[in-house]
């Protein structure tokens, strides 16, 4: 159980696609700007990196690895397609929101990482928790970087007001200029962090 | 280089071809299906978000009709009288086409309009779509449907500030609908 936990878990932040492994960092940039977008986006890829992690374990035998990259962008190609005719007819604002983003998830290096790196050796369920980990961790720094960028750039979150008519609202927070710096703080951080966590450990383990 | 071969196994092309003949397949029918079912609800939302971007510009009208022989020309009636013209509007902007839908009077006065899709700067050019700009061109004739920098002249369009070549797109786009609308309800 252990071992499965550490599977989906290392996706939220050992390895999280945006903040570790660096993947991705153009549609992190593009579609952020506002809550809802990022976190469509991220859900979106989410099941996309699922089902085809899924899919890909489940052919894993059958498919002849001299031909599988094609044959993984088609399963990519295919389940990406779908979630586009899904969320053109649940909500067609969205759709034209992320707009040609949401046809270069075909392209997220990491989904095909994924398949490549573990969906292709592992049996379904792991493949499953794998996925869904990475995606999750995806969600959550898509999640991170749209709330901080809508709410200095527009004053809002989620399209609600929550800083008043005082605020003026710096112009870069929603350019992707802005988006750029605010990822490299936020990694900045987050290495930081680590750092600390890692220094602290030596110390307890020398005392 | 042998060694390679040892381990990668031999496949005919024609194994390796079915294999992605199969992919293939598959895929299409997945996509046929999954399209099948949502074409036909995707279609009606678009249908319905047109008529309430519609309803949202003329908020009066009681219902909306195809002009017969104009491309995605629509009039607004209320009571069988026709008191609007929706028109699509095009112009260049600074980072692209901009679309817009236009709503006039039959006399050629401008009520109001709505940016459907644009690539101005988030900001600045994109707020066109946004007050004080917009209700500017409430009642403006063809004649007045210029863009101005200068705050006194209170019978033109006032420009963005730091989006001058947005205003200008969207003020000509609103214009050549103006225009267009005039001759047609004109020349009836």
């Amino acid at each position: 159980m252990k071992e499965k936990w550490k599977i989906f878990s290392k996706g939220l932040y050992d390895e999280n696609p945006i903040f570790m492994l660096c993947l991705s960092l153009c549609p992190a940039l593009a579609v952020t700007s506002s809550v809802i977008n990022g976190l469509t986006m991220g859900l979106c890829v989410t099941f996309v990196i699922t089902s085809n992690n899924v899919v890909v374990s489940l052919t894993r035998k059958l498919v002849n690895p001299k031909v599988r990259v094609p044959v993984y962008i088609t399963f990519i190609a295919t389940i990406v397609t779908v979630v586009e005719l899904a969320l053109q007819a649940i909500s067609p604002e969205l759709y034209s929101a992320l707009g040609i983003y949401l046809d270069l998830v075909v392209v997220f290096a990491i989904i095909l990482a994924r398949a490549e790196v573990f969906a292709s050796k592992n049996k379904v369920f792991p493949s499953f928790l794998d996925g869904f980990g990475m995606g999750c961790g995806f969600t959550l720094a898509m999640l991170s970087i749209s709330v901080i960028r809508e709410l200095l750039g527009s004053g809002s979150i989620l399209g609600f007001k929550i800083l008043g008519s005082w605020y003026n609202a710096p112009l870069i927070m929603i350019l992707p200029a802005g988006a750029f710096i605010l990822i490299g703080y936020m990694i900045g951080a987050i290495k930081l962090h680590n750092a600390h966590k890692e220094a602290k450990k030596i110390e307890g383990s020398e005392a | 280089m042998s060694n390679e071969h040892a381990i990668n196994k031999e496949y005919s092309i024609f194994q390796i071809a079915i294999n992605l003949i199969i992919t293939c397949l598959a895929s299409g029918l997945i996509i046929g299906l999954v399209y099948y079912v949502t074409a036909p609800i995707a279609a009606e939302k678009r249908e319905i978000s047109k008529q309430e971007s519609m309803k949202a510009l003329v908020s009066d009208a009681d219902n909306f009709k195809a002009v017969p022989d104009k491309a995605d020309w629509f009039t607004a009636e209320k009571g069988g009288k026709v008191i609007a013209y929706v028109v699509p509007g095009e112009s260049r902007g600074y980072g692209g086409e901009i679309k817009m839908l236009v709503a006039i009077t039959p006399t050629g006065e401008v009520i109001d309009y709505k940016i459907l899709a644009h690539n101005e700067t988030p900001g600045l050019g994109d707020n066109a779509s946004k007050e004080p700009f917009r209700s500017q061109f409430k009642g403006k004739k063809e004649a007045n449907l210029t863009v101005t920098k200068d705050a006194s002249d209170k019978d033109d369009i006032q420009a963005m500030t730091g989006a001058t070549i947005s205003s200008r797109a969207v003020t000509l786009a609103v214009k050549n609908a103006v225009h267009e609308v005039t001759e047609f309800a004109g020349g009836k």
